[in-house]
């Protein structure tokens, strides 16, 4: 029995040994500063403003989620400004700002005193700022998250929650339209988009839902077939020359439009990309857009669009609202107590109508500091939990 | 001669019962390890896929797992489902030529499991699905020298700060559940298998809310105190306890004494009575912050090296307290996966 006893004993102290790093105590601790690096040049935190960009629009969205706490129907925050977990103290538009804690806020003061942001910080800066310890927290464009890890930064990756696909603008109907549609889709190299575009971050999409959410992704193809393209693409006479756009500030949009073209060009399709003056809303932009005053038609472009919660029923419901309007899409409502069956016929008559055409789901990345404790990764549709995490020590070096 | 064939058909008719026999025993074997929903779950899936195919057809079918189930409950589900078919009049066959294939993928969704159908025949394809919610973690336990249980007390959706029982395995008297959270004090009495609302005093805050708050109750000393709010009464009378605001600025925890356990230095312990031939015990939770799962195991000796094997628990443990008498600890945990704070107690038994 004793030696039984010694011998388990000691292989639980070498398994603990092995397995339990050595870090410090864990009840959190109130106070620091936390830095924080976006993109972005914000003018305005102003609720009721227009972004000018995607990017203004997200993180426009996530910084007036710390100092709002009540949204309305829309998503859009309400109320006085400092009634979230923290209150505006500083603001020099477009270069940087600085958030103080609410001590009287409703669910607790936050751990860290204040957040000093700093806006218009290149992705590349960010990186090395984080490598550097310069910085504290900063979103990472998801292309870059390996070079990020390989350069020794702590980086946070959510389940692919953002979609990138091409929605058809409903300019082609008939025979003609589902023929070209379907020769595009069939043509993209989607694991190559993943592999070398995104570095490995994301998934091939096959449909409007992540396999996390809805469970039936295998149900919905990506595997590119040129030959099936080139079949479908002889069949059309006389054979039409497509625009495809992409936004203008956005270089993963213009890197996928890009790659897509070269697909096309090896099923015989005559396709070319365009870029398109930057939308301000998170949903796509105009149907057609203009570069220096002159118009550009368009016959697909090239969206993004956020999961707005885990849940299938509720996401679809948000992605058919968005895209219906531009891709032409009526009538393909989600019932409100839908189950999973009617979740996915509902995503494959969308799917059957190839007026969108998934291509990537691309995670969230965020990169930290090493002392920034009690980081949780949000979920779809949430926001930055900048009021939950604490500083091991307000000594940032 | 004559003889053989009829032999032939008793020997025959023995075997085929002893195999309904043994299918039916295998069946309620995989049966009996499932939920009650699981078993509707796969009733209702057979029910779509009869829909979908024609009286006598036969089914080849093909399965998948691309969930959390293990190999055995999918090798177990899909028994099931081939039992279920056949009772529906459809003809499950191992080899080709069938008339239809049936790809059958267990799958996970944000939801819970998706058990999904494919019925490839010809041209078409039909697909039907059931959901299921995915069930809680199944604990594991492992043998070990000396073993922690860990007891829940109690679940609420209030943060709790700390809790206590008063009267407990007094002959003939019932208990006093007393738990401390951030919005009130209250006292449940014990009733039958159960804890019944006796009385809640709601607290007076002095002070805006904090992220962290903490709390204490001193049953001896018949006091509750948290910042910015304290109680006093006779506990054993709950009708006697009244809580008003304070103002001292310092939470009531003075933080313990950190200790060093296997290298790293602990700030949150309880030191139990000796227990198993130990003369006291270390109960110490684990290393990662309060986004994970977490784990209570007891050290011993001189070195506190490792005296238990670690009990998991569903969220990070938020309290760890020695309860009076010294024979378990007070655990305040918050599981994350409910988002429920939970009050349990942690002892110890010898495995001799």
């Amino acid at each position: 029995m004793k030696l039984r006893l010694c011998l388990c004993l000691a292989t639980i102290s070498v398994v603990l040994a092995g397995a339990a790093p050595l870090r410090p105590a864990r009840r959190p601790h109130y106070g620091g500063a936390l830095r924080v690096e976006i993109g972005a040049t914000l003018q305005s935190l102003d609720p009721a403003g227009v972004a000018t960009s995607r990017e203004e629009a997200d993180a426009k969205a996530e910084l007036d989620a710390l100092l709002y706490d009540q949204r309305s129907e829309d998503g859009t925050f309400v109320g006085t400004a400092g009634s979230g977990p923290f209150r505006l103290s500083s603001w020099e538009a477009g270069k940087r700002a600085t958030f103080a804690a609410n001590r009287d806020y409703s669910e607790g003061r936050p751990f860290v005193d204040s957040i000093e942001i700093q806006l218009g910080r290149p992705a590349h800066d960010r990186v090395v700022d984080l490598e550097l310890n310069k910085t504290d927290f900063a979103p990472i464009p998801p292309e870059q998250a390996r070079q990020a890890i390989d350069r020794g930064v702590r980086v946070s990756v959510s389940q692919p929650n953002e979609l990138l696909a091409l929605v058809f603008l409903g300019s082609r109907s008939g025979k003609e339209g589902t023929r070209i549609r379907e020769a595009i889709a069939r043509c993209i190299d989607r694991a190559a988009i993943v592999n070398f575009i995104l570095q490995k971050e994301g998934e091939p999409a096959g449909g409007l839902l992540p396999h996390w959410s809805s469970g039936t992704t295998f149900l919905f193809p990506t595997e590119m077939d040129v030959r099936t393209a080139k079949e479908i693409w002889s069949q059309i006479s006389p054979s039409p020359k497509l625009v495809l756009g992409y936004d203008s500030t956005d270089t993963l949009e213009q890197s996928v439009a890009e790659r897509i073209v070269v697909n096309a060009k090896e099923a015989g399709i005559s396709l070319v990309s365009r870029a398109l003056p930057a939308s301000g809303k998170a949903s796509p932009g105009p149907v057609e857009g203009s570069t220096r005053g002159a118009a550009i038609r368009v016959d697909a472009r090239l969206v993004r669009l956020r999961m707005p919660s885990p849940l299938p029923r509720i996401s679809l419901t948000v992605f058919i609202n968005r895209l219906g309007p531009i891709a032409g899409i009526v009538d393909s409502p989600v019932p409100q107590s839908a189950s999973p069956e009617d979740v996915y016929y509902c995503e494959r008559s969308i799917m059957n109508s190839g007026l969108i055409v998934p291509i990537v789901w691309m995670p969230q990345v965020y990169g930290l500091s090493a002392r920034v404790r009690d980081w949780k990764q949000p979920a779809a549709g949430e926001g930055w939990p900048l009021a939950d995490v604490w500083l091991d020590s307000t000594d940032p070096q | 001669m004559r003889l053989l064939p009829r032999l032939f058909l008793r020997r025959a008719f023995i075997f085929s019962l002893l195999l309904a026999f043994a299918a039916a025993s295998s069946e309620g074997q995989a049966a009996a390890q499932f939920p009650p929903d699981w078993m509707n779950a796969v009733g209702l899936l057979a029910d779509k896929i009869a829909a979908v195919t024609k009286r006598g057809e036969g089914l080849s079918v093909e399965v998948k797992n691309i969930s959390s189930l293990s190999a055995a409950d999918v090798d177990g589900l899909r028994q099931l489902l081939v039992t279920d078919l056949s009772r529906r009049n459809r003809r499950v066959l191992t080899e080709s030529p069938a008339d239809a294939v049936l790809q059958v993928t267990f799958s996970e969704s944000a939801d819970g499991y998706v058990w999904i159908a494919q019925i490839l025949g010809g041209d078409k394809e039909n697909v039907v699905m059931v959901s299921v919610a995915a069930p809680s973690h199944r604990a594991s336990t492992k043998e070990a020298p000396l073993t922690l249980h860990r007891k829940l007390i109690w679940e609420q959706d209030t943060k709790i700060l700390d809790f206590g029982i008063l009267g407990e395995g007094t002959a003939g008297g019932s208990s006093t559940l007393i738990v401390l959270d951030t919005d009130r004090l209250s006292f449940y009495s014990s009733e039958d298998k159960g804890w019944k609302l006796a009385r809640t005093v709601d607290l007076q805050h002095g002070r805006a809310a904090q992220r962290d708050v903490r709390g204490r109750l001193d049953l001896q000393a018949g006091k509750a105190e948290l910042p910015g709010a304290e109680c006093t009464g006779d506990f054993q009378h709950p009708e006697t306890v009244t809580c008003s605001s304070i103002t001292t600025s310092a939470d009531p925890e003075t933080p313990s004494q950190p200790i060093a356990i296997q290298g790293r230095s602990v700030e949150d312990y309880a030191v139990l009575a000796g227990a198993c031939g130990d003369d006291s015990l270390t109960l110490a939770s684990g290393t990662g912050d309060w986004t994970e799962p977490d784990f209570i195991q007891a050290y011993g000796g001189r070195n506190l090296s490792a005296a238990s094997q670690p009990i998991q628990v569903p969220g990070p443990v938020l309290e760890l307290r020695r309860k009076d008498g010294g024979k378990s600890a007070r655990v305040v945990s918050r599981n994350l996966k409910t988002g429920v704070y939970e009050a349990s107690l942690v002892s110890v038994s010898c495995d001799d």
